[in-house]
């Protein structure tokens, strides 16, 4: 019986970009004809042997007059495949407890446990409404939802940006909220009790609460370069437990224990976030680098640092290629264990490889299209690459992407 | 004594160019230079735009029909471009026709003389060669605004 | 909440600073490109944000405006 189950950490967080960051354009730079634009792509994810996405996007500008403009963007995200489950794998074949209780998956020897019944569908709207407030103010209110089989998710936002020095400064401030209910196949188990086809509930379902703060300031520094700073505060409270997740749990001799061997994971119920961004553009004649860093740091102990660059060729006026490249790595969380010993219990614990010491490099070609009337074709290729970068020695994952974009107006 | 009068006229020289009115700049067009005291008598609309510059897009209509409307009470427009490269200016005006008076200024120097403080930016200047106001940026809403205080200086 | 001030102070004293850099409205004309705006390839970015949020354990940072044309 094929489960439909879904990832619902991945579309927890998933959905609280869609909020502050919501990417969707902002600058001055629309038609401005009282006419749309649209920007529209899909994604094609690939990690091999384990999951694959499908995501169509687009989004919609238009000029409502007034120096008024509404943004729309709506979002398809099909995932299938298989995701690893916080077991380690064994020299002995391995048998775990569907969510629903109702069937079981098995693992050969040697392997990582891996669930294979992830399946799912989800989708998000998106919109804002940028107004001016005085010629050089500007306010931006956002509202998204998002729903998927057992998660939904609602959320507000607002922006405000001054301009001065001539608007070669700008200052934002912004500020989000997101509310988050989760209802997951055969309920919320209790953390840190055993995985079985009777589990111990906490209930049907649960929820969270996602407050963002950003403030930013973007500066000219002359014609061809612009600079960009911002810090983001976060806090996110609720439930942040991944449901169908376990930890292995080993005797003194290191295999398995025999009472009990996987308990459900458990982490804290808030979390507080930093991130400070810096992002640079600079033009060389017709092309242009794109460079940022970011520092991360929150309470579950987890930070990181990210390196992204990218360079856009200009081929002639018609096209250009862009090399991009990007580097990550990550400190884990206070309560990442690779597996759990048999002893008193931590009073969180997860084996989420997300949550471990780890590395993601990718790099990735973009190539790009004018294909006139204010309209473009481009196609992205890259290859994505995480590793363990600490003493748990989780499999590596090797994920392809492939986007196509079409942007135009009418 | 020679020293001193070339002394003399250095001073007057140097006083005369502090002096000189904002209106003796010369501008570029595609058929000579002018300059804004050429048109003494008249009123002028001098627009400061480029092809970058989306809100531009909107003003030139306008323009055309200000001074068409205005044009045989002694109104001129005069819209001075600040394109950097010139084949982006023509491509606008290929697209957006202009029936009004365009002048080049790549390098910015009118731009600079008239405190240029966003784009666009229009400056109106009465018979006598005096800038009455100036105004920036464009917005529909502000059509009737402006086309009042061009009204009442051509009365004058 | 003794990080946030200096961070704060930073963010005060590059605005201050700032005076000296900047260029004149009438020399924006590479800032207003598509190309050369602080979010070029908004889906991109969202699809990135999307994919990394779900392999990795951070989040935030990006997403305001400024830069552009300058105009009105």
């Amino acid at each position: 019986m094929q489960l439909k189950k879904s990832s619902s950490v991945r579309k927890m967080l998933a959905v609280a970009t869609t909020s502050l960051l919501s990417g969707m354009a902002h600058s001055a730079n629309s038609s401005g004809d009282n006419g749309w634009e649209m920007d529209s792509a899909i994604l094609y994810y690939s990690e091999a042997d384990r999951i694959s996405v499908i995501e169509p996007v687009v989004s919609l500008r238009k000029d409502i007059g007034d120096e008024n403009f509404l943004n729309f963007r709506f979002v398809l995200d099909s995932l299938t495949g298989s995701s690893p489950n916080g077991a380690i794998k064994t020299s002995t074949a391995q048998t775990f407890t569907t969510p629903s209780g109702n069937s079981n998956y098995t693992t050969a020897a040697n392997e990582t446990p891996l669930d294979p019944t992830f399946h799912d569908t989800r989708g998000a709207l998106n919109a804002e409404w940028e107004m001016p407030l005085n010629k050089t103010t500007k306010a931006i209110f956002g509202a998204n939802i998002s729903a998927e089989f057992d998660y939904q998710s609602l959320g507000v936002s607002a922006n405000i940006s001054w301009d001065f020095n001539n608007r070669n400064t700008t200052l934002t401030t912004g500020a989000a909220y997101n509310a988050d209910t989760i209802n997951p196949v055969g309920g919320v188990p209790t953390g840190l009790t055993a995985m079985s086809a009777s589990k111990s509930s906490t209930g049907s379902g649960d929820n969270k609460q996602v407050i963002d703060l950003i403030i930013g300031v973007t500066q000219v520094i002359n014609r061809t370069t612009l600079m960009q700073f911002n810090l983001n505060i976060g806090t996110d409270s609720g439930y942040m437990t991944d449901p169908y997740k376990i930890l292995s749990v080993l005797d003194g001799s290191g295999n398995l224990r025999g009472t009990d061997p996987y308990l459900y994971e458990k982490r804290p119920d808030s979390r507080t976030r930093q991130a400070l961004y810096w992002k640079t553009v600079m033009g060389f004649s017709e092309d242009v680098l794109n460079l940022s860093y970011r520092y991360y740091w929150d309470d579950w102990d987890v930070s990181s640092h990210t390196v992204e660059m990218k360079y856009r060729f200009s081929l002639g006026n018609k096209h250009y290629l862009q090399p991009e490249a990007r580097y990550y790595v990550q400190d884990k969380a206070n309560f990442y264990y690779y597996n759990l010993v048999d002893g008193a219990l931590p009073t969180y614990a997860s084996a989420d490889y997300r949550l471990a010491d780890l590395k993601t490099s990718t790099l990735a070609f973009k190539y790009g299209i004018d294909m006139g009337n204010d309209s473009e074709f481009s196609v992205r290729l890259g290859k994505m690459n995480q590793t363990s970068n600490g003493d748990a020695s989780f499999e590596d994952v090797d994920a392809t992407f492939v986007q196509l974009n079409y942007r135009m107006v009418f | 004594m020679r020293v001193f009068s070339i002394f003399i006229l250095s001073i007057l020289l140097g006083l005369s160019v502090h002096a000189s009115p904002i209106t003796s700049i010369p501008l570029k067009t595609d058929n000579g230079n002018i300059k804004l005291s050429d048109f003494n008598g008249t009123v002028i609309y001098l627009d400061f735009w480029a092809s970058w510059c989306i809100p531009c897009r909107k003003s030139f209509p306008w323009m055309n029909d200000i001074q068409k409307k205005f044009g045989n009470k002694g109104f001129k427009v005069i819209a001075v471009n600040l394109d950097e490269e010139h084949n982006k200016a023509k491509a606008f005006l290929d697209k957006i026709p202009a029936n009004f008076t365009i002048a080049y200024d790549p390098d910015g120097v009118s731009a600079t003389a008239f405190k240029v403080k966003g784009m666009p930016s229009s400056y109106l200047i009465d018979r006598t060669g005096n800038i009455i106001s100036s105004h920036i940026g464009f917005r529909e809403k502000e059509i009737p605004t402006m086309e009042n205080k061009i009204k009442l200086l051509l009365k004058k | 909440m003794k990080s946030y001030v200096s961070i704060l102070l930073i963010l005060i004293t590059l605005m201050s600073g700032c005076s000296s850099w900047g260029v004149q409205p009438w020399e924006r004309n590479k800032l207003a490109e598509k190309k050369m705006q602080l979010e070029p390839a908004p889906l991109d970015s969202y699809l990135d944000a999307h994919i990394y949020y779900s392999k990795e354990s951070s989040s935030g940072g990006a997403g305001v405006g400024g830069g552009g044309c300058g105009c009105n």
